[in-house]
C-alpha cells in the first residue's frame, strides 16, 4: 500500500514537472519578449524573436530524449561494429566480411523479407477490409473490439495461445491443437506444424498478422470515417457500386493513412523477436535478424561487434521506407 | 455514414464475412480461456472443443499397500476407491501395463495369487488367502467415462504464488507515467514540427522517421552504462521507477510524434491560420485548438503505449532488474512458464491472466476512443 | 541456459519429509542439534563479522529451489551478520551479460554454465578467488582437482586464475523408467550398451515403444540431445578425445564425432524405437517427455534424462516406487570403464567485497552443502558432506555415483563457448532430428566454431 502511494505521487510529480515545464517555459518567453503594449516596432522584434525560440521549446524534450535514447546508441552500434567481441579492439571491417560469410544469416535475412512482404500486407489487408465492413454493419464496434482484442496481449501471452494452436500429439492420440484436430477431422495426418521448414515461418506470421490486424483496422477506420460524406454521396448518385466505391473513392481518400499503418507495422516487424524467440528461437530455420541479433549481443557472453553488425543491417534495410517516408512528408509540407 | 441498400444479398454477405473474420480471430483466445477453466487432466487428453462432452480417460492407480489390508471372513482384504473425489465411471480395468484394459467391471481377475475386482464406481477390492506382503500397492489401470468439469483451480494455484499482487502494482508504476510522459511531449514535438516554421523542421522528422526503426535490444548496453553513471552520480542505484519511464518514453516518442504529427498536420490549416491572424501564441494555439481535436489520436496512442509497456518484458529486465521488489507481471509469469513449461493448466491461465489487465483498459477506455474518433470527424 | 530453464524444479517429489521451517530464528535445522551436519563449518562462519554489509547473489534458481537456496542463505546471514539478497531469473544466461557489460553486476553470480564464466573471465568481469581456495578445493571436493580445472579461466592478459566453486551437482548419465512397466512386461534392466540396444529391438518386437525422448525446451530447445552425443562420445572413445572434443581439437565433422551423433540417431531416428516417431523428438516438449513412462498403457518404457528430472514427472509419482533409474551402460566391447557425465552450478564473484569473499567461502563448507541436500534436490560432489544427509535413496544412490566416479565428465555444451553450446549445437540437433545428415551437422557446427576465432 505504501509502495501505492508513494508510486502514485511519483507519477503525479513526473507528469507535472512534464507539464510544468511546458507551461513555464512558454510563459517565461512571453515575459521576456512580451508581444503586446510595447512600440510596434519592439513588438516586431520581440515577436520575430519569440518566433524562432518557441519550436525549439515545443521539440526540445523530444529532442533531448530521442538523442539521449535512441541517436547516440545507433552511433554507439555504428562504432561497435567495427570492433571485435568485447567492443574494445578495433577490427575494421572483419564483422561485416563475417557476415557475408554466413549461412545463418543468409537465412535470417530470407525469413525476415519474407515477414516483412507478408505480415504488413496481410495485416494493412484485412485491417481495410474489416475497417470498411464495420463501418456498416450495427453490432461492426462489437465486431471490431473482438478483433482488436489480439492487439491487447503480450507476444509472449500471444506464444502461448498459439503454441496451444498449433501443438501435436503424435500417433492416435487425440489431437488437442485445434488446427492438427482439424486436420485429422478432414481425414489428414497431424503435423508438427511449427518444425516443417520453411512453411513453419508462415506459421509464426499468421501470430503477428493476427496481432497486428486489429491496430490497422482501428487507424484505418477512423481515417474512413474521416471521408466526408458528400464525397461518397456523390459516387452513390453516380451509380457507383460498393466495391466501386471502396476502391475507387474510399481507398484513394485514405491512401496516406494507409501507407502510415503500413510503415509502422513493417517497422514493428523488422524489430519484433519475442515471437521467434518464444515459439521456435529461430530454430527449424525461422531465425529472424531482430532474433539473431539478441543471440548474438547476449548469448554465450556476447559479441557486440557482430551483434552491431546485424543491427545495422536491420537499420539499413529500412532506409528505403524511411526515405520515402521522409520524402513524403516534406511534400506535404511543401503541399500547404 | 452512408449504407449502401444495394440489395438485402450484398449485406447479408457483409454480416456473414464479418462473422466468419470475428471468429476466425477471437477462437484462439477463446480456446486458451475454456482451456484455462478446464480440469488439468482433462485439459492434457483432449481438445478445448470436446469440454461439454464426456471424455474418456485411461488412468492408472496404485491401489493402498498391505499395510491397510484387513482379515475378513477368513480372507485378507484391501478395499479402496479410484476415482478419489471425482466423479465418473470405470468401464474396463486391467492389472498389467500390457492389458490396461483387459477386463470389464465387476470381473474377478488373478493376479500373483490375488484377486482384484473393480466396480464401476471406482470402489476396488483386493483379496488373498494368504496375509499380503511388500511394500507396494498393486497398480491398478482403468478406464473411466469422466463427465465435463470445470474448475477455478488453475488460476488458484497461479493467483496463491506469491508476490503477484507486488508484480501487479510493479507493472501499474510502470505502466502510468511511462504512458502520460511520452505523449505529452510528443504532442508538443508534434504539433511544432507540423505547424511551426523553423530551421531544421525537415531534419527533424527526418530524424524521427529515421529513429523509428532503431532496434531496441540496441539501446540496452550503452544506456545502462549511463544509467549507471548517473545513478553513481546522484547517489541511487542505476534500476530506478524513473529510469524505467523515461526508456519507455524514448522507445515509445518516436512512434508517438510520428503518428501524432501525421493526425496534426492533417488538421484543417484555417482554424490555425485564422487563431494566429486573431493574435494567439502558439502555446495558446496548441492548448486551445490541437489538443482537443487530436483528442482521439491521443487516446488511441495512449492506449497503444500502455499496452507496449504493460507486455513488454524486455526493458522491464534490463532497466528494472528482476529482484522481488521490482518483478513486473510479465516477468514473474515467465518465471511461471520457465518453471512450469509443460503444464498447459498453468500455461493457459498465467497466459489468461496476463491479457486481463490491456484487455479491460481496452474495453473500458474504448468508448473514449470511439467517442474520440466521432468528435475528430464532426470537426 | 540449460540449467536455468531447468532450475524448474519444483522437486518436492523427490518426497518432501522434512520439517517446515520452525522457530529456530527462522533457520530451517536448529544449530548443533542434528549431529549428521557440520556444524564445525557453521560455527567457523561466525568468525567474520560482516554486519552492515550486503552480498547480492544472482543464479539460475526460481520456484521452490530459490526457497531451498535462501533457507541455506539464511545460516549465513544468521552467522555473519551480513544481508544476502538473492535473484533469480529463467534468463539468466542473458542477464547476467547485460548486467556485467553494463557494471550493475551483483556480487556473487552463479553460472549454470562454465563456459558463460570463462566468457565472462576472458573479458574481466570475474573476480580471481584466494589462492587458498585452490589447495581447499583439491583437497575437499571428490576428483578437486578436476574441479578446480573446471573454474580455471584466462583472464583479458591470458593469465590463468580460479575463479568459482562447484555449487550444487547434476548427474547426467541416466535412463530412468517405471519399475512396474519392466516388471509386467519381464524386462531385465541393461548392464551394457549392447544390452540396452537389444532391450530396445526386444521391446518393439513385443509391440511396445522403447524410449521417450523430448528435446524441446523453448529458447533452449536442442539441449537434451547434447547430453544424448556427450555421453555416446563417453561411451565409444576414451575421455581424452572427449576432451580434445570439447576444446575443438577434435573437430565436430570428424567421422569419430558424426559417429557419436549417429549413435544417438539409432535411438532417436528410428519411428519404431521414439514415441510419436522420429518426427515428434523434436516437438515434444523435454518436460513433458517423461510423462509418458507413466502413462496409460505406458507410451514408453525408457527416458534417458539427468537427475533433475523427477521434477517434471506426474502428480504422485514417488522415485524409488514408481519411478527409478539405472546408469546409462557403456559398451562392454570397448571397455572404457563406466563413464559419468555430470554438470554443476558455478559460484563466482562478479563484484569484489568482503562479504563476496566470505560467501564464496560459505559455498565451499560443507554445511552449505549439506543444509540444502537435507531440503532435497541437491547433489554434492564436496568429499566431506555426509551422504546420510541425502533424504531419499536414490539421492543417496546418485551421490555415490558422483562421488565415486572414476572418469567423470561435464557436461561438454556447458563448456564450449556460448555459441556451440547454447546455440549451433541446440540447432544442429534439432536439424539431425528434422532429417540432417550426421556430416551435414557437424560441418554447419564446426562452421561456427571456426567463424568464433
Amino acid at each position: 500500500m505504501g509502495q501505492l502511494a508513494s508510486a502514485l505521487v511519483t507519477m503525479i510529480l513526473g507528469v507535472l514537472a512534464c507539464a510544468a515545464y511546458f507551461y513555464g517555459s512558454n510563459a517565461l518567453l512571453d515575459w521576456l519578449f512580451p508581444g503586446k503594449n510595447r512600440p510596434a516596432e519592439q513588438i516586431a522584434r520581440n515577436l520575430r524573436i519569440a518566433n524562432r525560440i518557441r519550436p525549439w521549446l515545443f521539440v526540445g524534450p523530444a529532442v533531448l530524449v530521442l538523442t539521449f535514447y535512441l541517436f547516440y546508441p545507433v552511433i554507439d552500434s555504428f562504432i561497435l561494429s567495427f570492433h571485435g567481441r568485447t567492443g574494445e579492439e578495433f577490427v575494421g571491417l572483419s564483422n561485416y566480411q563475417w557476415l557475408l560469410g554466413s549461412d545463418e544469416f543468409y537465412e535470417s535475412f530470407r525469413n525476415n523479407m519474407l515477414w516483412l512482404i507478408v505480415v504488413p500486407t496481410a495485416a494493412t489487408f484485412f485491417g481495410l477490409v474489416i475497417a470498411s465492413m464495420t463501418d456498416r454493419i450495427w453490432w461492426g464496434n462489437i465486431a471490431k473490439s473482438l478483433i482488436f482484442m489480439p492487439m491487447a496481449i503480450s507476444f509472449i501471452g500471444a506464444s502461448v495461445i498459439w503454441k496451444f494452436i498449433y501443438d501435436y500429439r503424435s500417433g492416435d492420440d487425440p489431437q488437442i491443437g485445434l488446427l492438427n484436430a482439424l486436420v485429422v477431422f478432414f481425414g489428414g495426418e497431424p503435423q508438427a506444424w511449427i518444425t516443417i521448414p520453411f512453411w513453419n515461418n508462415f506459421f509464426l506470421m499468421v501470430i503477428l498478422v493476427w496481432i497486428q490486424t486489429g491496430f490497422a483496422m482501428v487507424i484505418l477506420s477512423a481515417a474512413l470515417r474521416g471521408i466526408p460524406d458528400e464525397t461518397i454521396e456523390a459516387a452513390v448518385l453516380d451509380g457507383a457500386n460498393g466495391v466501386q466505391i471502396f476502391f475507387k473513392i474510399m481507398v484513394p481518400q485514405i491512401w496516406g493513412t494507409i501507407a502510415v499503418v503500413w510503415t509502422t507495422i513493417t517497422i514493428l516487424v523488422l524489430k519484433v523477436f519475442d515471437i521467434v524467440l518464444a515459439m521456435t528461437n529461430g530454430q527449424w530455420g525461422t531465425q529472424v535478424l531482430a532474433n539473431q541479433m539478441f543471440d548474438w549481443m547476449f548469448r554465450g557472453g556476447g559479441d557486440f561487434g557482430r551483434g552491431a553488425v546485424i543491427a545495422i543491417v536491420i537499420m539499413v534495410l529500412v532506409v528505403p521506407i524511411m526515405v520515402w517516408n521522409i520524402k513524403r512528408a516534406n511534400a506535404e509540407m511543401e503541399g500547404r | 455514414m452512408v449504407t449502401s441498400k444495394k440489395g438485402s444479398a450484398l449485406t447479408l454477405v457483409m454480416h456473414a464475412s464479418v462473422l466468419f473474420l470475428v471468429i476466425l480471430w477471437t477462437i484462439p483466445t477463446a480456446g486458451l480461456f475454456i482451456s484455462s477453466i478446464r480440469d488439468k487432466d482433462q485439459l492434457s487428453v483432449s481438445g478445448w472443443w470436446t469440454a461439454l462432452s464426456t471424455s474418456e480417460q485411461r488412468l492408472v492407480e496404485r491401489a493402498l499397500d498391505p499395510t491397510h489390508q484387513q482379515f475378513e471372513e477368513g480372507r485378507w482384504v484391501i478395499k479402496g476407491n479410484l476415482m478419489g473425489n471425482s466423479d465418473g465411471e470405470v468401464v474396463r480395468f486391467g492389472v498389467s501395463s500390457l492389458q490396461p484394459e483387459a477386463h470389464a467391471v465387476g470381473e474377478v481377475v488373478d493376479r500373483k495369487g490375488k484377486q482384484i475386482q473393480v466396480f464401476a464406481n471406482g470402489d476396488y477390492t483386493i483379496s488373498s488367502d494368504e496375509e499380503m506382503s511388500g511394500r507396494r500397492g498393486d497398480r491398478i489401470f482403468f478406464t473411466a467415462e469422466i463427465p465435463p468439469r470445470f474448475t477455478l483451480d488453475n488460476y488458484r494455484e497461479v493467483l496463491s504464488s506469491e508476490g503477484l499482487g507486488q508484480s501487479f502494482i510493479n507493472s501499474l508504476t510502470v505502466t502510468i507515467p511511462a504512458t502520460i510522459i511520452p505523449i505529452l511531449i510528443a504532442a508538443f514535438a508534434a504539433y511544432a514540427l507540423a505547424w511551426m516554421k523553423f530551421p531544421g523542421r525537415a531534419l527533424l522528422i527526418a530524424g524521427v522517421v529515421g529513429l523509428l526503426v532503431v532496434p531496441l535490444q540496441m539501446s540496452l548496453i550503452p544506456l545502462l552504462k549511463t544509467y549507471n553513471l548517473v545513478g553513481e552520480f546522484f547517489g541511487v542505484g542505476s534500476k530506478t521507477y524513473v529510469g524505467i519511464w523515461l526508456a519507455h518514453t524514448g522507445f515509445g516518442l518516436p512512434l508517438a510524434v510520428y503518428l501524432l504529427r501525421n493526425y496534426i498536420a492533417g488538421l484543417p490549416g484555417e482554424i490555425i491560420e485564422s487563431a494566429r491572424v486573431d493574435g494567439a501564441s502558439d502555446f495558446d494555439i496548441f492548448r486551445k485548438i490541437i489538443l482537443p481535436l487530436s483528442f482521439p489520436a491521443l487516446a488511441s496512442f495512449a492506449i497503444f503505449q500502455f499496452l507496449w509497456v504493460w507486455n513488454d518484458l524486455l526493458v522491464a529486465m534490463v532497466f528494472l532488474g528482476n529482484n522481488e521488489e521490482h518483478l513486473v507481471l510479465t516477468g514473474r509469469l515467465r518465471e511461471l512458464l520457465g518453471s512450469r513449461g509443460g503444464n498447459w493448466e498453468i500455461l493457459t491461465a498465467s497466459a489468461f491472466i496476463t491479457i486481463i489487465v490491456p484487455l479491460c483498459v481496452f474495453f473500458g477506455l474504448q468508448r473514449y476512443l470511439v467517442r474520440g474518433l466521432l468528435a475528430g470527424s464532426v470537426k | 541456459m540449460k540449467k536455468s530453464l531447468l532450475s524448474a524444479a519444483i522437486a518436492l517429489t523427490l518426497s518432501a519429509n522434512y520439517a517446515v521451517a520452525d522457530n529456530h530464528g527462522g533457520l530451517m535445522f536448529e544449530p548443533g542439534k542434528d549431529t549428521r551436519f557440520h556444524w564445525a563449518s557453521y560455527e567457523a562462519l561466525k568468525s567474520s563479522n560482516l554486519k552492515g554489509q550486503t552480498v547480492s547473489v544472482f543464479g539460475p534458481w526460481m520456484g521452490s529451489e530459490k526457497e531451498h537456496f535462501e533457507n541455506v542463505i539464511k545460516y549465513f546471514e544468521e552467522a555473519t551478520g551480513a544481508k544476502v539478497e538473492y535473484a533469480g531469473s529463467d534468463s539468466f544466461e542473458q542477464q547476467i551479460v547485460i548486467d556485467a557489460q553494463a557494471g550493475s553486476a551483483p556480487n556473487i553470480a552463479i553460472f549454470p554454465q562454465p563456459g558463460l564464466a570463462a566468457d565472462l573471465a576472458s573479458k574481466g568481469f570475474l573476480a580471481p578467488l584466494d589462492s587458498n581456495v585452490e589447495a581447499a578445493i583439491k583437497s575437499d571436493y571428490a576428483a578437486g582437482q578436476s574441479w578446480v580445472d573446471l573454474a580455471t579461466f584466462d583472464n583479458q592478459n591470458g593469465q590463468k586464475d580460479l575463479y568459482g566453486v562447484f555449487y550444487r551437482a547434476d548427474l547426467k548419465s541416466l535412463v530412468w523408467y517405471s519399475p512396474d512397466n519392466f516388471e509386467d512386461a519381464g524386462y531385465a534392466l541393461p548392464q551394457s550398451m549392447e544390452e540396452l540396444k537389444a532391450l530396445t529391438q526386444e521391446i518393439v518386437a513385443d509391440g511396445g515403444t522403447p524410449w521417450c525422448i523430448g528435446l524441446g525446451s523453448g529458447a533452449a530447445t536442442g539441449w537434451p540431445a547434447t547430453d544424448w552425443v556427450e555421453d555416446m562420445m563417453l561411451r565409444l572413445y576414451p575421455a581424452s578425445v572427449y576432451d580434445q572434443w570439447v576444446a575443438n581439437d577434435l573437430k565436430f565433422n570428424d567421422p569419430k564425432v558424426v559417429a557419436a551423433i549417429e549413435e544417438f540417431g539409432w535411438f532417436s531416428r528410428n519411428d519404431a524405437y521414439v514415441d510419436g516417431g522420429s518426427a515428434a523428438v523434436a516437438a515434444t516438449d523435454f518436460r513433458d517427455s517423461p510423462k509418458g513412462l507413466f502413462a496409460s498403457p505406458p507410451k514408453c518404457y525408457m527416458h534417458r534424462q539427468a537427475s533433475f528430472i523427477p521434477a517434471f514427472f506426474p502428480d504422485g509419482v514417488e522415485v524409488g516406487l514408481d519411478a527409478d533409474f539405472f546408469y546409462f551402460p557403456s559398451y562392454e566391447s570397448k571397455d572404457l570403464g563406466n563413464p559419468v557425465l555430470g554438470a554443476g552450478t558455478l559460484a563466482t564473484i562478479t563484484n569484489d567485497s568482503k562479504g563476496a569473499r566470505a560467501f564464496i567461502d560459505f559455498l565451499r563448507s560443507p554445511i552449505a552443502h549439506e543444509l540444502w541436500m537435507a531440503q532435497t534436490g541437491f547433489l554434492s560432489a564436496h568429499a566431506q558432506v555426509n551422504p546420510d544427509l541425502y533424504v531419499t535413496e536414490t539421492a543417496r544412490k546418485q551421490g555415490e555415483i558422483l562421488r565415486y566416479a572414476t572418469t567423470f565428465r561435464f557436461d561438454g555444451s556447458d563448456l564450449m563457448p556460448g555459441k556451440i553450446g547454447a546455440g549451433s549445437f541446440w540447432t544442429g540437433m534439432v536439424d539431425y532430428s528434422g532429417g540432417k545428415s550426421a556430416q551435414e551437422v557437424g560441418d554447419s557446427i564446426q562452421k561456427t566454431w571456426d567463424a568464433l576465432k
